[in-house]
């Protein structure tokens, strides 16, 4: 059995378990909607609420964050690989920014740039950054001594050992740095909007809550969910078509 | 020719006290010759290789590579392949081509011809991983000659491969040499390997890494089962391993 037709047999059994449980036991529907009942109210918030439009601008500044995050740490992982001291000099900075909780940026981001897409993408950007910047690190730094050597020996200039060698063997490990972002760049996102926004799934969610519309809320959950299974599979593709040998070994 | 006068070689230990990884060493290589360097490991012998290949400076001495007129003179074998896990076996034969500046077209006509040369038909489009330890180490092998480098310097190039893999290689390697007429310096562990290979054996010996003897082998060539069987050949055999102790 291969491993499409087993996700959806257990997605199934899932959704059966679910519609199960809510006709079994009689559970209300303001606490746990049947699956049904959810999409009606999705197919509803899709005719009259523009889900849609809600979705892509949580879609734009996820993949907006993500993007901006990627390139920095990318760039930033490169720069401290070669300059250590660098690097020492604004670790602690960085790991202060990385370790304070993503829900207690959000406030202060809003409070900073308003109720529009900018806090958003920020602070996707920001969880995207330390993975991504973790990865080039890593890859950037530790290639074998003997690649160097072969660099030498072949008489490579700077510029080539750094587009032939160096960044063919940083791909590996900043894709999975990138792979570890996708998921919490969808959360980010989320938890900004639900902080103050106007639109987006997070909005949603937060505006679904308040009126106790939980097909509603679970709706969005399910979609987003989606959107970072989604990402999260959009990496891995990536990842196989960059690194070939990596997949097949 | 190489031309190597009183080079050495110190290394700063772990307490920062000097330690004499090379004293120093005289030696003459003509061109076209296929020397061996064999000793136990720490006696320099590689880091003597890696001065004669610029990958290391020596703390005193001087070293002379006469090879006029050509850019990249040493080509250089390593223990492990070092093959670009990315690049086909073709493309990893026409990097040093590639990066040198060389036509599209005539880097491609070496690299083929080189592919041959190794018996590496059939692998041209493979990856590294779909290789095997042996046909790795040949690809890097055609890799250090496709700039068709006067010097090849090799490290250990069959100290990972299996006996029966090695014993093939050698000859292979005795063949390559015969077409090309290279100088090979060629270090190895192995005594067998060395006086079944080289015009001349350099034994060296550990703390402090110095050059105990230099031997002519005068089997005669070229070498195979028969030198295998020679009385002379298991007599250096047996004179390296004495003074390897």
């Amino acid at each position: 059995m291969n491993a499409p037709i087993r996700a959806l047999l257990s997605l199934a059994g899932f959704v059966l378990l679910w519609w199960g449980a809510v006709w079994g036991f009689s559970i209300p529907a303001f606490l746990l909607p049947s699956p049904g009942a959810v999409i009606d109210r999705l197919v509803f918030l899709a005719i009259n609420a523009e889900l849609w439009r809600h979705t892509t601008t949580t879609l734009g500044q996820i993949l907006g964050g993500f993007v901006i995050g990627a390139l920095l740490g990318i760039g930033t992982g490169a720069a401290f690989a070669r300059l250590p001291r660098l690097e020492r000099l604004f670790t602690p900075v960085i790991l202060l920014v990385q370790t304070a909780p993503k829900i207690a940026i959000a406030p202060l981001l809003i409070l900073w740039l308003g109720l529009g897409p900018g806090p958003k993408i920020v602070l996707v950007a920001i969880v995207t950054f330390f993975p991504a910047m973790t990865g080039a690190l890593t890859g950037f730094r530790y290639i074998a001594k003997a690649y160097r050597d072969l660099a030498q020996i072949v008489g490579l200039t700077t510029w080539q050992r750094l587009t032939r060698i160096d960044l063919p063997f940083a791909v590996p490990p900043i894709v999975a740095g990138l792979r570890v972002a996708t998921t919490q760049a969808v959360t980010a996102a989320v938890v900004a909007e639900m902080m103050g926004a106007n639109r987006g799934l997070g909005y949603l969610l937060t505006a679904g809550q308040e009126s106790s519309d939980s097909p509603a809320v679970i709706g969005v959950i399910v979609i987003l969910s989606l959107t970072g299974w989604g990402f999260y599979e959009l990496v891995r593709f990536a990842e196989a078509k960059l690194i070939p040998w990596r997949s097949k070994a | 020719m190489i031309t190597i006068e009183a080079v050495s070689k110190r290394f700063a230990g772990p307490k920062g006290e000097p330690v004499d990884a090379l004293t120093p060493v005289d030696l003459t290589i003509p061109a076209g010759q296929f020397l061996s360097i064999v000793g136990p490991s720490g006696c320099g012998k590689s880091t003597l290789l890696r001065i004669i290949a610029g990958l290391e400076t020596p703390s005193d001495g001087k070293l002379t590579i006469a090879a006029t007129g050509v850019a990249r003179p040493i080509g250089f074998v390593f223990q492990e392949p070092v093959l670009l896990p990315w690049l086909s076996t073709l493309a990893n034969i026409r990097f040093p081509l590639d990066t040198g500046g060389v036509p599209r077209a005539e880097a491609d006509a070496t690299a083929h011809r080189l592919i041959k040369m190794v018996g590496l038909q059939g692998f041209e489009d493979a990856l590294p991983h779909q290789l095997s330890g042996g046909m790795r180490q040949r690809a890097a092998i055609a890799r250090a000659l496709s700039y068709d480098p006067p010097i090849l310097l090799m490290d250990e190039p069959f100290g990972a491969l299996d006996l029966l893999t090695r014993d093939r290689m050698n000859d292979e390697l005795l063949q390559i040499w015969r077409a090309t007429k290279k100088t090979i310096v060629f270090v190895t562990h192995s005594v067998e390997e060395a006086a079944y290979l080289s015009d001349r054996v350099v034994v060296m010996s550990a703390r402090p890494g110095r050059v105990r003897a230099i031997h002519d082998v005068d089997l005669p060539h070229p070498r195979g089962e028969a030198t295998k069987l020679d009385p002379r050949f298991h007599q250096f055999m047996a004179t390296f391993r004495r003074e390897l102790k």
